[in-house]
């Protein structure tokens, strides 16, 4: 109806100034030829302050209009904002859901054998987030559909806004957009870039440090506490949720915190409702975040702004009082005085600011209704500038807060900056970087691991006979290698001596341990770091307190760093193994026993096993990791058997034995459990690397993994990658779910008949390692 | 794998659960027939396997062998034995810091370590420990011995340097701790065969070599030698 009457005013109005008067004059003559007891001076007034009223109720609708329209885009941006959460929550469900599949997949696979669930998709599905991730594109369809969403959600808000003449607001909208970015983005750039370095490891640390990193993103506040140190395996991704979840409430709290302290208590409420909603669809929502920073932002402009049409107000008013006549000119008067206003706000700011925007907001606004304010009668003066103090109120009565606080933090130099980009892009081209953002945010499964290419980067030499066994420290890049020339070296990795060849970097040893007499075979490094035990040909065990890896090589002797020697076997010492969290070893020999120790206390040998009707010796032993009450020990002819702590008794053979085709020289050089599933690995001599299962001990899978007998077996800590070594002088990394070769490194030179003989993954850190014949040790990243 | 498939083919390899007596219990292979790039290093410890008081036969070089490969592999080899007296000097507690505070051999001379960046008068098992630290970390030093199947002659230089501090561990546990010495001599002979070494090499002054190991013999070697 306002337009009608707008419209009607206009085709009404032929030329300003004079088109009003002729109008009256047509419809005094009306009213006369009507009415002719009416006094003209009457009719006249009559028709005047009928014109007045019409005219401010015709401001108060306007006004009203805005408001409402305001309202509507405000109201559409919180709907987008409650879908994309909405979006986001489902997207959750459903990954919490595929984690529980693939964890339901695995242990059916672990409890009935090698059935793999045909819907068990992991391998794809991780692909698919790789390539996602690695295109920097949003990882899930379902986010990519709601970034669709979004561009049309968007265009609609442009256009409301648009409508309601916030097209120029938008700049400062985006500006606003652009300065929290830059307080959010160039962290999560970093957090990206640390991204590739900490996938490598496999899956855990991945997503961790990811989290971490989004958590840093958010300006992470507080720590998500003891979640992130165990995640293990499948269950990292839900707990990745859960830690995302945390880093998101964290989040939450931050931002209310930051509109209690920047708004009006009147403004609060809204306003922390909107930029939570707003940050519960992250930064996605762009154009609700926007809107709420830039009215957050700039509203001391506007109270300026408001201070600044007062004083029009009372200017123009003056000028009413001291001609009548010159009304018309009057609005004139004011938009160039807003104008110029407008001008110098820009001169001050070098960028439209609110007020400014409000001013030209103004301006657009009687412009557009100039005609009809032109044949305005005097007495509705106040009008406009009322109206646009109305608009103001109703911005900043709107929920639209105060925050002085802010403001120090956007310089006019940054605005400068700003100003450029914006000057330039569509509101869309902002959202591109938004539109990246969520991918941030995804549940991260191991995205470079899948390409990640191991490369030599560390070389050891300092040994001069082979290397028999390594051991990384648990949590620092510190090494221990045991050789054959009876000493154990410590070596700190971040300690390198810059190499000829740049590509690889040498290490020297920072401590060399020296109590064997004769080759050091096996090695073993305690959960906390601070122990290590060695076994050696002299059929001793020699614990270790591990000097710090920041030592002087050439400090002083320390008598304590032997701490103790374990004495019990009557020969070479070829196995160790440590309990993940008692500190209990196990050693076997060939004398023939498998031994369980508790080091450090006063009779630490616990318990002595062997296996009955067994004729070779065992050659590995391992703690079943998934049963802390069992162990497996593998033998020279090739039989493996699972004891039972407690009792000492084997309770199972898995059959390992029937699997040799060439039983006679087909010992078992390895064996090793998996971290998290009943699964036995076993390296043979004869190339092959076989799975069974500790349940029921039949083999799982056998694979011929190696030109020559396989020597070694790791597994990366989250149970996906098991990393073989072979005296064909490569180790070989498998893919755990498919069983298949995933590299393939050339490593170390042979000397007899033999080229590796251990091969380790780094507990935390992206590193493996080989221990080769030829006297040097190799780390890859 | 085609060598273990074929019954005649000796595999040379200390399997896990190889017992300690049958460590390297193989039979001999004979140098030409070792394609490693560590043949000399086989070579040598095969004929210390074989017998370890034969000092001669084993610094007897195989025909045709570089001889700076030859020294350095010797080297490495006595560096790696002389950790067996190191410990003994350290696990026997007899040579600790309070009861040889100096690294000496006679009274004539103190030994500085040079291992630090300025001398230093470390007790004698830091100075044992420090110079076969440091000695392991020069032979493996991928500077000057990035190969160990060529050395450049700037390279064998240091060898000398090296042996004339190894072999200050010989004459300490000589003279101070004899026992120490005589068990691990009659057990290794090492300090035979590298006064034997350094002599037929050149490698240090004869007026150096203050452990009369040799006694008769040298007088015999020399003779035999010259």
């Amino acid at each position: 109806m306002i337009e009608d009457s707008t419209g009607s005013q206009l085709s009404g109005q032929l030329g300003p100034g004079s088109g009003g008067l002729g109008m009256v004059t047509k419809q005094q003559q009306d009213d006369v030829g009507q009415r002719p007891q009416y006094s003209m001076p009457g009719i006249l007034h009559f028709l005047q302050t009928e014109w007045a009223r019409f005219e401010m109720e015709r401001s108060q609708w306007e006004v009203e209009r805005a408001e409402l329209q305001a309202r509507i885009a405000f109201l559409q941006g919180e709907r987008k904002g409650q879908e994309n959460l909405k979006q986001d929550l489902v997207r959750r469900i459903k990954m919490l859901e595929f984690a529980l599949k693939q964890e339901r997949a695995k242990y059916h696979k672990l409890k009935y054998g090698t059935d793999l669930n045909p819907e068990d998709l992991k391998p794809p599905v991780f692909d698919r987030k790789d390539d996602d991730q690695v295109d920097g594109e949003p990882a899930l369809s379902s986010s990519i559909n709601s970034n669709a969403q979004w561009k049309q959600g968007r265009q609609l808000l442009r256009q409301y806004l648009q409508e309601i003449g916030y097209t120029d607001t938008i700049i400062d909208v985006r500006s606003a957009r652009v300065r929290s970015l830059l307080g959010l983005q160039p962290v999560s750039g970093e957090s990206d870039a640390d991204g590739p370095q900490a996938l490598v490891n496999g899956e855990q640390q991945p997503g961790k440090r990811d989290i971490q990193g989004k958590r840093v993103a958010l300006k992470k506040l507080q720590g998500t506490g003891p979640v992130d140190s165990e995640l293990i395996d499948t269950e990292s991704a839900v707990m990745n949720t859960f830690d995302f979840l945390a880093g998101e409430n964290v989040v939450d709290d931050d931002d209310e915190n930051l509109s209690d302290e920047n708004e009006d208590g009147m403004a609060a409420d809204d306003e922390s409702d909107e930029r939570l909603e707003r940050k519960g669809v992250k930064i996605k929502v762009v154009g609700n975040e926007s809107m709420a920073g830039e009215e957050l932002l700039d509203d001391p402009e506007t109270e300026e702004a408001l201070a600044e049409f007062d004083f029009l107000v009372t200017e123009s008013e003056k000028k009413d009082a001291s001609s009548n006549a010159e009304w018309s000119v009057d609005q004139r008067h004011i938009s160039e005085l807003k104008e110029q206003y407008k001008k110098e706000r820009k001169g001050k700011k070098n960028r439209p600011t609110r007020s400014a925007l409000q001013a030209m907001l103004a301006n657009l606004g009687s412009e557009d209704d100039l005609p009809g304010f032109e044949s305005e009668p005097p007495s509705s003066p106040p009008n406009p500038s009322e109206a646009d103090e109305v608009d103001a109120g109703m911005q900043s009565g709107g929920g639209l807060g105060f925050s002085p606080a802010r403001k120090p933090m956007h310089g006019s130099q940054d605005e400068d900056d700003f100003d450029g980009s914006l000057g330039l892009g569509e509101l869309a081209g902002l959202t591109v970087t938004n539109e990246a953002d969520p991918s941030n945010y995804d549940i991260s499964a191991p995205k470079e691991v899948f390409r990640k290419t191991w490369n030599a980067k560390y070389t050891l030499r300092s040994h001069f006979d082979g290397v028999r066994a390594l051991a990384f420290h648990p949590v620092d890049p510190v090494l221990l290698t045991a050789s054959e020339d009876n000493t154990l070296k410590l070596w700190n990795l971040q300690k390198t001596v810059p190499a000829k060849k740049a590509a690889s970097l040498d290490v020297e040893p920072v401590y060399t341990f020296r109590a064997h007499v004769g080759p050091v075979l096996s090695l073993a490094v305690s959960a906390s770091g601070e122990q290590c035990f060695s076994g050696g040909s002299d059929a001793t065990i020699r614990c270790w307190n591990i000097p710090s890896s920041n030592i002087d090589p050439y400090d002083s002797f320390d008598r304590g760093v032997l701490a103790d020697t374990l004495e019990a076997h009557t020969d070479a010492v070829w196995g160790l193994s440590i309990h993940s969290t008692k500190t209990q070893l196990l050693s076997c020999s060939s004398d023939g026993t498998v031994r369980l120790w508790s080091p450090g206390t006063k009779s630490p040998l616990l318990n002595t096993f062997t296996a009955e009707n067994e004729t070779g010796v065992p050659t590995s032993v391992d703690f079943v990791r998934c049963d802390p009450s069992q162990l497996v020990a593998s033998y020279t002819t090739s039989n493996t058997y699972i004891f039972d702590m407690e009792t000492g008794k084997e309770i199972l053979m898995l059959e390992t034995r029937n699997n040799s085709d060439n039983s006679g020289s087909n010992q078992i050089n390895r064996v090793i459990n998996h971290p998290t599933m009943p699964v036995t690995i076993t390296a043979h001599e004869d190339r092959h690397i076989r799975f069974f299962d500790n349940n029921t001990g039949k083999m799982i899978h056998s694979m011929v993994a190696h030109l020559d007998s396989v020597t070694s077996l790791a597994v990366d800590p989250n149970g996906l990658y098991l990393l073989s070594g072979s005296h064909d002088c490569s180790i070989r990394l498998w893919n755990l779910d498919s069983k298949t070769c995933v590299q393939e490194i050339t490593s170390h030179r042979k000397k007899f008949d033999e080229s590796i003989h251990d091969v380790a993954f780094h507990p935390q850190k992206p590193y493996i390692a080989s221990a080769g014949a030829d006297a040097l040790a190799k780390v890859f990243v | 794998m085609k060598m273990a498939n074929t019954a005649q083919t000796i595999v040379r390899r200390n399997r896990p659960g190889t017992k300690s007596q049958d460590w390297c219990n193989w039979q001999d292979e004979s140098f030409e027939e070792m394609d490693s790039t560590l043949a000399v290093q086989q070579f040598i410890q095969q004929a210390i396997r074989k017998d370890v008081s034969k000092v001669e036969e084993i610094l007897t070089p195989p025909d045709g062998q570089d001889e700076g490969v030859w020294k350095y592999e010797h080297l490495r080899q006595f560096c790696m034995e002389l950790n067996g007296l190191a410990v003994k000097l350290q696990a026997s507690g007899e040579c600790n810091p309070e009861t040889c505070t100096q690294m000496t051999a006679t009274e004539q001379w103190i030994f500085l370590c040079a291992a630090h960046k300025t001398p230093k008068e470390c007790p004698a098992i830091d100075y044992t420990r420090h110079t076969l630290d440091g000695a392991a970390c020069l032979l493996n030093s991928n500077k000057y011995f990035p190969s160990r199947v060529s050395i450049k002659e700037s390279s064998v230089a240091k060898l000398g340097s090296v042996c004339r501090r190894v072999y200050r561990i010989f004459s300490h546990a000589y003279f101070h701790h004899r026992t120490l010495f005589d068990e691990y001599e009659n057990e290794t002979h090492l300090c035979r065969r590298f006064t034997l070494f350094v002599t037929k090499y050149n490698l240090m002054p004869r007026d150096n070599l203050i452990v009369p190991i040799l006694g008769d013999q040298q007088a015999v070697e020399g003779e035999s030698e010259a």
